[in-house]
């Protein structure tokens, strides 16, 4: 344990150094490229504004959908950002409850990143309806007519687990949030800060009863938060797997996507702590050997999801049936061939990258590296939804699907949503957990004597 | 009371006053209205209290105005009772039930020829179109043209006003212009005077225009059809010295040889044809045959045992090669090699089958052709039995071509010319009506459309739509039925008796006219009079068969084809959705996908996939073919079955003035047809051009992949085999759920691919039945189409001479429905007599239904698709069906309004539901009766029985969805004799 302090922390930091360098990202001066970031994070939202506008005023016709390709863009980019909110999740309630202490710099802001990607994943079901003004029907609320939802329906399904995860997730993070939260109360100067942290931290101030309550409310919430990692994706994967298309009515489809969104999850962190530590100069705590444990972690779970593809090969060729052996075939060589080709070269060529130490400790392949493999996971889903979809059973109602411009401004869009968020975390919150760090040095300190 | 009386009385006056003011002057008298004091008076009068109040808040000025704008346009110059005494609608009139349509018969006639029709009126409106089961040329079936005939009269886009030089003028001037051009030509006996109409087998108008020719001895009629039967009539004065029309009875052939004849399209007996064929095509009874040789894929063609793809300019070689095997005196033909085990088999069964065979030849070919089939066909024995002939029922028949109108108005000859419904400046533009138009001075247009020949003619006229006049025509056998109007003409359209009625000094309304005319012809009871229109039919009318016999010296003499050596040549035939362009302004049929291109919106050129090659082109690049220094730009579409070396033009695209939809659809075929009128093009010249267009397919892939799709055997493989049909697995039975309620019925439909023709008319009565929505061309681009039912087609075999196989899909109506189970919202559910419903209302539109019904039959409203401002459209829907807004899917209902009208009637007697009490729309639109709806749980039913069949099979059964509508395998049957495939 004393190692994992050593790994994890650099020497020289003790608590009161710790807790002024995190806050003062806050309480501090603003540097000049948070605000490019953030300007851009919100252009690129007012897209997404514009886009969603438009969808409601003229219908989703302004899409690429049509029939036989029903679902596009929309349902792709929710699997994916619901993918990315995985690693949150995981690191803050599976590594807690495995005592892994690394995952104390990075937790914090990977819950936050679960949190907005959960916020944009949960756009998307709902705008990609044909009257999104009656999504609220997928609820079971007691109505005049007494009707229910169609609980047959994993479309009903995913309403109860994306909400589940969010709200726990939320639970979760803000938990955690609380004692630093107090920290800042007592260290921002101006007034207003004071007001608005003080109101936030529910009147936190540290006494060992209250971290014995929280520490326990905090272990709970992992232990309520572990399995909803599994029953998410898990829940997702269903929309497809219940379906009889050939491409998505397939068993193996739980696991592997459980194993697809952590390990786009993962890239997604590594996207977001390598700009985030060189920015702010948070090397000490975010260290390479913080990165190149997400990186195992990736290939560990990249390889799972490419034990999926070939499984679904396989499966295609040893169930004899004659539709999933034409999908097989058409997956790769019919017109849409290229983007399985794409997530080929990605997921499982360029993913065997990471066997190498030496790749895993050069932090801008990491970074090249986890962008491509997002975009890989991206394509994946690109892949099972709107391919699978282009073809079936028969021929003489086989389509394409091309995106129109109003789908490529959601996604880009969805990226504006998601950082606009991100930055103003940053800026107003802790993205590494004060209170987690100290007790890294206490450990630290612990075993020093 | 009294004093809002006055009120009103006042407001009335002021309406007055605005009356007949348009734009500017209108506002600015509504302003000067506003502040007179006379309105304000008479505003403290009729609301004391409001003015008073907003006298207040507001500024006095601007309320004024707003309060005076609202009451001028919202009806100010409307309020106040109606003049007269008006009586409510407290008791239904006699004949009428609030709410419950009617039925008239009546006759849709197409290129003249009529085909009889029941129609549908739901309070005073049409709205469908049904076939009249007692008409001789419907027998209860439709075509998509008749189904579109009611777009066709709602149609905005239709002429609305008299018009003098495209300004608006009016009825009354019109005649006065008229009788004076009449005055001069009666001093000339008529010696400028020229009438110009289509095919006209009326003998209502036929009369009227002989009156016309008796008092103007020297005045002539023209016809222009684009698709007419003159070679028809021109071959059977060759074979019998009589210009004689025939027609068929395909149930007394066991063998049918067609040399370019689409039978169940182009023929006016077409539906007739496609019934009889149907009915000799059943497996367990002794089969028809069928032999094809033609151009380009047709209807009959499709279906037909062996199909030759051949150069029309081959098929006169072939012809008299048939008729040397079958042992006529003729000289011999080289023909090609490749045609030799067609030729052999085809002339082997017609030698079988003398006296049950049968030889026809498509109006496209030379009357030589005909000649010589009719010769074929009398030495053969065949004649009077599956051939029969009779006089033209074309009254139009003596009337001589556009050619002379045309050469006789360039040469300043025609001083009066009176168009009754012919667009010869379209449809041939080669003959320069256009040119010839100019120089007469008094040109008149009567039309449905201001069209191309409209806008160079000094007047037009619009035109009753049938289903709004009064007439009669003749049935391809010669039987009359009468045209009984369902509507007041809704653009104040006339007649064609009411347009010709001044040159002959009948000035009374058709109705009054035809009565007059038809009493002198055995209705003279008011009785037989009410039965000829309540049947549809005028009872005994059929043309009696004549006997004529060939001349076989004259025929020996013809001189034997000539060997056809072009490298290129192209036809022009009528289009499957468009006919020759009259229908063009049709979304509906504009939106049908082409039978055998399924191509919606635009025509193409098709060509053979070898010719493509050929010629550098593949689908969607544009080509320039020319012939006889004309040339027209047409996009390419590969066709297998398209007979090399030859290019297939469509007629009916590329209207310039045929309305809105119309516009910019497809290319003017007809702009090649040489002024001679023949179709038949000879040597033309391609040339690949640099552009493209982009074509709206509906379909884009043609193999079914090796899947057990449309299954199809040969009659002997069947013989062996009679289960061959049915599936190798059938589909997992097992379900987590208990079984589903079962109502009191359990329907259910058979689709007897034996039977289809791919013809379409169900695709089209399902859009008018159900209110779907046309989507437009760039919407069929995102395959966003909303038919309910579609005919798939898919080829087998070589490219070059393919298996064409149609089959109709539309909702299945699963028992495990795979749409049920996925939707969130429990918006498609079962009902408990099988039916897979769809709640609108419920929908929420994530279209997860769609993606997992394997059929894909389900369409959603990507958009507001429905035309919700088009006045004319409101009154054309079928009231029992509801209007689909923006993001709700939808889908095939089996006519589920149709089932509770049957429920409702059999409730009210306390009985059941009978056998064929329900036809659902795509059923009662099928010429060939392909289609059968009914309670498959009744074993008595006529669809249980054909479940029974050794044919039946579900489409995708493996998968265990367990479709209620199932399938009759096809047989087809070709000749054992010769090797698989030729």
């Amino acid at each position: 344990m004393s190692e994992d302090a050593k790994r994890f922390l650099a020497p020289g930091w003790d608590f009161g150094t710790v807790t002024d360098k995190i806050s003062s990202i806050i309480l501090g001066p603003t540097p000049l490229s948070w605000f490019v970031g953030f300007g851009a994070a919100f252009a690129a939202l007012l897209l997404f504004i514009f886009a969603v506008s438009a969808t409601f005023l003229r219908g989703i016709g302004l899409w690429g959908v049509g029939i036989p390709v029903a679902w596009g863009f929309a349902i792709v980019n929710f699997v994916w950002w619901i993918g990315i909110g995985h690693a949150g999740t995981l690191i803050s309630a599976i590594l807690l409850l495995l005592h892994q202490k690394w995952r104390t710099s990075i937790n914090r802001f990977a819950e936050a990143m679960t949190l907005f990607a959960v916020a944009c994943a949960g756009t998307f079901p709902l705008l990609h309806l044909g009257r999104p003004q009656f999504f609220y029907w997928l609820f079971p609320y007691p109505d005049t007519m007494g009707l229910w939802p169609q609980f047959r329906s994993p479309l009903v399904w995913d309403v109860f687990a994306v909400s589940t995860y969010f709200t726990v997730s939320l639970l979760f993070w803000y938990t955690g949030l609380i004692p630093d939260l107090a920290t800042l109360r007592d260290t921002a100067k101006s007034k207003l800060a004071r007001v608005v942290y003080g109101v936030m931290a529910f009147g936190w101030r540290g006494s060992a009863r209250h971290w014995r309550r929280f520490e326990t409310a905090y272990l709970l919430l992992a232990g309520l938060a572990t399995p909803l990692v599994v029953s998410v994706h898990s829940v997702v994967s269903f929309d497809f797997s219940v379906a009889i298309l050939p491409g998505w009515h397939s068993p193996i489809f739980p696991p592997y996507f459980v194993a697809g969104a952590i390990y786009s999850g993962f890239c997604m962190v590594l996207t977001l702590a390598i700009p985030l530590r060189s920015l702010y100069g948070l090397h000490d705590f975010i260290t390479d050997d913080h990165l190149e444990l997400c990186a195992k972690l990736m290939l560990a779970t990249g390889l799972i999801v490419d034990y999926g593809y070939v499984m679904e090969f396989f499966m295609a060729y040893y169930s004899g049936d004659i539709y999933e052996k034409f999908l097989a075939y058409n997956r790769a060589m019919g017109p849409c061939g290229w983007s399985f080709w794409l997530l080929f070269a990605l997921n499982m060529v360029l993913l065997q990258a990471l066997w190498s130490r030496r790749v895993r400790r050069s932090v801008p392949t990491l970074f090249v590296l986890s962008l491509l493999l997002n975009f890989a996971m991206w394509i994946e889903r690109y892949v099972i939804v709107v391919v699978s979809l282009t073809r079936d059973f028969l021929p003489s109602s086989w389509g394409y699907y091309g995106a129109t411009r109003f789908d490529w401004s959601l996604l880009l869009g969805s990226f504006g949503l998601f950082l606009t968020c991100f930055f103003l975390f940053v800026r107003f919150l802790p993205a590494i957990s004060m209170s987690e760090m100290r007790g890294l040095i206490d450990e630290r300190q612990e075993a020093g004597k | 009371m009294s004093g809002q009386l006055h009120g009103g009385d006042s407001f009335r006056r002021f309406g007055r006053r605005l009356q007949g003011l348009t734009g500017r002057e209108f506002w600015r008298s509504l302003d000067e209205l506003a502040g007179s004091p006379e309105f304000l008076e008479a505003l403290h009068r009729e609301f004391p209290t409001h003015s008073g109040y907003w006298d207040a808040a507001f500024s006095r000025r601007d309320f004024l105005r707003l309060m005076g704008a609202s009451l001028a346009l919202g009806g100010l110059a409307a309020c106040g009772k109606p003049a007269g005494r008006i009586l409510p609608y407290a008791e239904d009139p006699e004949g009428m039930t609030q709410g419950a349509p009617l039925y008239f018969s009546t006759t849709l006639p197409r290129a003249g020829f009529a085909r009889g029709a029941v129609v549908k009126s739901a309070m005073g409106r049409p709205v469908k179109v049904e076939g009249n089961p007692r008409h001789p040329a419907s027998l209860g079936g439709t075509d998509v043209f008749m189904q579109a005939d009611i777009l066709g009269l709602y149609d905005p886009d239709r002429s609305q006003t008299v018009l003098e030089q495209g300004r608006i003028s009016t009825w009354g001037a019109y005649r006065a212009a008229l009788s004076r051009a009449l005055e001069a030509e009666a001093a000339a006996r008529g010696a400028g005077l020229r009438l110009l109409t289509g095919s006209v087998t009326s003998p209502f108008l036929g009369q009227a225009i002989a009156e016309v020719l008796r008092r103007y001895p020297q005045a002539r009629w023209h016809r222009f059809e684009p698709v007419s039967r003159e070679t028809v009539y021109a071959g059977h004065a060759l074979a019998f010295g009589r210009r004689l029309d025939r027609r068929f009875d395909l149930s007394q052939a066991d063998v049918v040889v067609g040399l370019d004849c689409d039978l169940f399209f182009e023929e006016p007996g077409s539906l007739v044809y496609a019934r009889q064929f149907a009915g000799r095509r059943k497996p367990q009874e002794r089969m028809l045959r069928a032999y094809a040789a033609e151009p380009s894929p047709t209807l009959f063609g499709s279906r037909a045992d062996h199909r030759l793809p051949a150069a029309a300019s081959l098929l006169p070689a072939l012809a008299y090669s048939l008729a040397r095997r079958c042992g006529l005196p003729v000289p011999a033909v080289d023909t090609p090699q490749s045609c030799e085990p067609w030729l052999s088999s085809a002339a082997a069964d017609l030698r079988r089958c003398r006296g049950r065979g049968l030889l026809v030849a498509g109006s496209l070919q030379p009357p030589q052709v005909h000649a010589l089939a009719a010769w074929l066909n009398e030495a053969l024995g065949n004649a009077e039995r599956a051939v029969i002939y009779l006089e033209p029922p074309e009254a139009s028949d003596s009337a001589a071509p556009l050619s002379e109108l045309v050469e006789e108005a360039s040469q300043g000859r025609v001083q009066t010319l009176l168009v009754l419904d012919a667009n010869p400046v379209y449809g041939l533009p080669a003959a320069d009506a256009a040119a010839a138009l100019g120089k007469i001075p008094f040109a008149a247009h009567l039309g449905l459309y201001q069209d191309e020949t409209a806008r160079l003619c000094r007047w037009h006229v619009p035109r009753a739509h049938a289903l709004e006049s009064w007439g009669d025509a003749l049935a391809f056998d010669g039987t009359a039925s009468l045209l009984q109007p369902l509507i007041a003409p809704l653009y104040n359209g006339r007649t064609d008796f009411e347009f010709l009625g001044p040159a002959i000094g009948r000035l009374d309304a058709s109705h009054d006219e035809l009565r007059r005319f038809w009493s002198g012809r055995g209705l003279s009871a008011q009785d037989a009079w009410d039965d000829a229109l309540r049947r549809g039919v005028v009872a005994a009318t059929a043309f009696p068969a004549q006997a004529p016999s060939a001349r076989r010296e004259r025929l020996e003499k013809l001189p034997p084809p000539e060997a056809a050596a072009a490298e290129l040549e192209a036809v022009l035939r009528p289009d499957l959705r468009l006919w020759d362009g009259r229908y063009a302004n049709s979304g509906w049929l504009q939106e049908f996908p082409d039978p055998v291109t399924r191509l919606t919106w635009d025509n193409a050129a098709w060509l053979a996939p070898s010719t493509a090659r050929r010629l550098g082109v593949e689908n969607e690049d544009v080509l320039e073919i020319s012939a006889g220094g004309r040339a027209v730009q047409a996009p390419v579409w590969i066709v297998p079955g398209q007979a090399p070396g030859v290019v297939g033009l469509t007629m009916g695209g590329g209207r310039s003035a045929g309305g809105r939809v119309a516009h910019g659809s497809g290319y003017w075929g007809e702009s090649l047809r040489p002024a001679s009128e023949a179709r038949l093009l000879g040597p033309v010249q391609a040339r690949k051009t640099e552009a493209s267009l982009r074509l709206a397919g509906v379909q884009g892939h043609q193999l079914m992949e090796g899947r057990p799709l449309v299954r199809f055997a040969t009659l002997s493989h069947y013989r062996k085999d009679p289960l061959f049909a049915k599936g190798e697995r059938p589909g997992p039975t097992e379900t987590l759920y208990g079984p589903l309620p079962q109502g009191g019925y359990a329907w259910g439909m058979s689709i007897d691919l034996n039977a289809c023709v791919a013809c379409g008319a169900c695709v089209v009565a399902c859009f008018a039945e159900n209110n779907s929505p046309v989507v437009g061309k760039e919407e069929v681009l995102r395959e966003r189409e909303m038919h309910w039912i579609r005919i798939d087609r898919y080829y087998a075999g070589s490219p070059d001479a393919p298996a064409i196989l149609s089959q109709p899909v539309p909702c299945m109506h699963c028992e495990d429905a795979p749409c049920e189970l996925v939707c969130p919202v429990g918006a498609t559910v079962h009902s408990d007599e099988g039916l897979n419903e769809m709640v609108y209302n419920r929908c929420v539109g994530t279209r997860y239904c769609s993606n997992n019904c394997p059929y894909k039959v389900r369409r959603f409203n990507f958009f507001d698709f429905a035309d919700r401002q088009e006045e004319a459209y409101k009154l054309m829907r079928n009231p029992d069906v509801s209007v689909r807004s923006r993001g709700v899917m939808e889908k095939c209902t089996y006519c589920v309004q149709r089932i509770q009208e049957a429920r409702l009637a059999a409730d009210k007697q306390n009985r059941l539901i009978g056998d064929g009490d329900i036809q659902t729309a795509c059923q009662q639109a099928c010429p060939a009766q392909a289609i059968v709806f009914g309670d498959k749980a009744d074993p008595r039913s006529r669809v249980a029985k054909l479940k029974a069949s050794p044919l039946d099979y579900g489409l995708l059964d493996d998968l265990g969805t367990r479709p209620r509508t199932t399938y009759l395998a096809r047989v087809d049957d070709p000749n054992p004799s010769l090797p698989e495939g030729a």
